[in-house]
């Protein structure tokens, strides 16, 4: 009993396992988590104790949140930051959420109060929101629901069996189908990916429509980083503005990158910085970092020839920014800016077009951004309806991810599954950016 | 087998060291992290929260999967850990300090990494879980080509000394540490031993783009355990790197059982900064570079030890 007690008093100390969600507009500030020392963000639920969602989620997601929550051990919480309107239908399937409507230090707070609640008895611990057994019936054909081809056709409970079918040697081997996302934590929030696995190599693969375009929302809530790219597309904007939340958003990129490859540290180094670009000490910051990545060279080594678009696909990568760049398309909307190149603008490109080319390409764009900011002053963008966004042209009803997603399966298809992870982190898809712009051409639409 | 302490003495010994280890793995990690991070180390936060989070693994619920492999799954921490402990048992503090110190300690240790790819599997088996038994299998590649390059990399270790015996290896550096000796041999040794803990760069079965690879279903104490008994071949690897390479118990002024714990914190600290400093590998790359590079490497360090001894 005095153990029990003195391991209880231990815990509610440590720092809180919470497992982040991202919804629309708060993708960055979940990020921001990383760093506070109260709070460490997990990868899976079987680590957190505390499930964080953030910001409104498309309801399609209520069943995969369920099986994060319910993937929790005990004791457990959920926590909802800033849900907005349209959250109601997911949060009411969660008995007891707390609810935070406000800044990150408030949500830092309820975190830590409500795990210190249930180690002290205060607060129970959060009941299973899915039925313990059958989530999806056993699909087989015979009388006991084994099998649909052969011996191995079924779907017990959601899980495909393995099948058999010619890989890429040309022998026959298991396949297994598996639907990966929307919440897998290397991939960006809101990516499914229709996989067919022949042991770790990906065979087929097909992204799933992006879930942010139909999703029910009163407002367009923007994502603080995103908001000046779509103020661009209606009116001259800082272009100090403009460069300073490319590298941020670049910074924030390289955070996420730098996790999946196993380096965290490093990806809270990068996070750090996105606080100081405005002070003297950001380009040397960024240098610093580019140098503690790069000097071993074994991240270069690891993303060498990884996700390498052949010369056909880089025909497809018009308007794909960074990602044309390091492939070396000179595609950047900014070249038709009038006040960018009266600024000096150059074009910067790679000529890889592997992983390793569009990691190069964007450490180089970051510290091309905060020269630029620095450079220009109070001088404002001159076009609108196009802007380049850290990810490519964005226009009303037209974004990067948009253009990327349909390139997946080529690329991705024959690849190792660490290399289609790494891969799809170098792309940096962002769904969300592609759901605003189409939604705003809906909305431009709808007014006229 | 050689005179050394006795079992009832040696087995509470090992045990101590290992817990004692892996806690200072865990601060160490956590001190490094904070620098490489860019952030601000607070002393007290580095030393307890450790100690806190492993209170909070313990209260928390073991959850389980649909139709687990149980007792593979609760005897693959063990058997990693009794492994790490085993390895620990044949490094010596002192020429008549170790745990155990048999004529072939060397095999005996040798075997203790060799069968760590069967803890790792049957971790990653057991579950009953997609990503988890992916990092079984991943480990299985990485594991078959790292072990020749390390056997070969501790056998050029045995040259000198002209015996299996981890004692006598020793022994044999008290004039010159075979670091100096074999300048191959520690960096060799230090790549393959990342690779055998499975740690940093080469934590290629528990890996992020595997979501936690074999520990993604571990929760509570399972996890607990599985970090801890990782930790603790990371340890012995460090142990047995600063006993066969950096001379051991010698060294000036200080006892030999301080510059043993002294070796061993410094390779330590070198195996844990590699972890946040070097980007995980890929499976397909570290199996070319094992059989193309790092075994005619290691080859290449016995033969030019041979022929300097000869």
């Amino acid at each position: 009993m005095v153990l029990r007690r003195l391991l209880t008093r231990l815990a509610a100390g440590a720092p809180v396992p919470v497992l982040p969600v991202a919804g629309l507009g708060m993708r960055d500030a979940l990020r921001e988590l990383r760093i506070r020392p109260e709070l460490r963000p997990v990868d899976v639920p079987a680590a957190a104790s505390v499930l964080v969602a953030a910001g409104s989620l498309p309801e399609e997601f209520g069943d995969p949140l369920a099986l994060l929550h319910d993937g929790m051990p005990h004791p457990r919480a959920v926590v909802w930051w800033n849900p907005g309107n349209s959250a109601g239908p997911l949060l009411r399937r969660f008995a007891d959420p707390t609810v935070v409507d406000g800044s990150a230090d408030e949500l830092v707070s309820a975190v830590v109060r409500v795990r210190r609640e249930l180690y002290s008895g205060h607060r129970p611990s959060s009941e299973p929101v899915l039925a313990e057994t059958g989530r999806a019936p056993w699909e087989g054909v015979g009388p006991y629901g084994q099998g649909g081809s052969g011996m191995t056709g079924g779907v017990p409970y959601g899980r495909p069996l393995a099948e058999v079918a010619p890989d890429r040697d040309g022998l026959r081997l298991d396949v297994v189908p598996l639907t990966v996302g929307p919440f897998f934590p290397q991939f960006p929030p809101g990516l499914r990916l229709e996989a067919t696995f022949s042991g770790d190599v990906v065979v087929d693969c097909l992204p799933l429509v992006n879930p942010f375009v139909d999703i029910a929302h009163h407002a367009l809530p923007v994502r603080p980083g995103l908001d000046v790219f779509f103020r661009a597309l209606f009116e001259p904007v800082p272009i100090a503005e403009l460069e300073l939340a490319r590298a941020r958003d670049h910074l924030v990129w390289l955070a996420d990158a730098l996790s999946a490859h196993g380096l965290p540290a490093l990806g809270v180094r990068a996070l750090r910085l996105t606080h100081e670009l405005e002070g003297t000490a950001a380009v040397p910051g960024v240098r610093r970092l580019s140098r503690a990545i790069e000097w071993s060279q074994v991240l270069r080594w690891s993303t060498r020839g990884v996700g390498r678009f052949d010369a056909a696909g880089r025909t497809s990568l018009g308007g794909c920014g960074p990602v044309a760049r390091a492939a070396g398309l000179p595609d950047d909307a900014r070249m038709e800016d009038a006040t960018y190149r009266a600024l000096g603008f150059e074009l910067i490109v790679q000529d890889g077009a592997d992983a390793a080319a569009r990691w190069r390409q964007r450490l180089a764009e970051v510290v091309q951004s905060l020269a630029l900011a620095k450079r220009a002053g109070a001088q404002r963008s001159e076009v609108t309806g196009q802007v380049e966004s850290p990810r490519g042209l964005l226009t009303a009803g037209s974004a990067p991810a948009s253009r990327l997603l349909p390139l997946l399966p080529g690329l991705l298809e024959g690849l190792e599954w660490g290399d289609a992870v790494a891969t799809i982190v170098s792309l940096d898809i962002d769904l969300e950016e592609a759901g605003l712009a189409e939604r705003l051409a809906s909305a431009q639409a709808g007014a006229t | 087998m050689r005179p050394a302490a006795p079992l009832e003495l040696a087995v509470p010994l090992v045990g101590i060291v290992v817990v004692i280890g892996v806690y200072v793995v865990a601060v160490l990690d956590q001190a490094i992290s904070e620098l490489v991070g860019g952030g601000t180390l607070r002393w007290r936060r580095v030393a307890f929260d450790p100690l806190r989070s492993a209170a909070h693994l313990v209260t928390q619920q073991r959850r389980t999967t649909e139709r687990p492999d149980t007792p593979g799954w609760i005897l693959a921490p063990a058997l990693l850990s009794a492994l790490a402990a085993l390895a620990l048992a044949m490094v010596p503090l002192g020429p008549t300090t170790v745990a155990a110190d048999p004529e072939t300690g060397f095999v005996v240790f040798s075997a203790a990494i060799a069968f760590v790819m069967i803890a790792v599997y049957l971790h990653g088996w057991s579950p009953n879980s997609l990503f988890a038994l992916h990092g079984a299998y991943r480990f299985g590649a990485q594991a078959l080509s790292l072990q020749i390059p390390f056997l070969l990399a501790m056998l050029a270790t045995t040259l000198p000394a002209e015996s299996l015996s981890i004692v006598d290896i020793v022994q044999a550096q008290e004039s010159l540490w075979n670091v100096v000796r074999q300048p191959l041999g520690l960096p060799l040794y230090l790549v393959v031993g990342v690779g055998a803990s499975f740690w940093g760069p080469m934590n290629l079965p528990d890996a992020a783009d595997l979501a936690g690879g074999t520990g993604v279903e571990d929760s509570g104490v399972a996890r607990l355990l599985w970090k801890s008994a990782r930790s603790a071949m990371l340890v012995a690897v460090a142990a047995m790197g600063a006993t066969g390479f950096l001379g051991g118990w010698w060294g000036p002024w200080l006892p030999g059982a301080v510059w043993v714990i002294l070796k061993t914190l410094v390779l330590l600290v070198v195996l844990i900064a590699a972890g946040h400093l070097f980007a995980r590998v890929r499976v397909e790359a570290f199996v070319v570079v094992a059989w193309a590079l790092l075994i005619p490497l290691a080859l290449l360090n016995i033969f030019v030890s041979g022929a300097v001894l000869l």
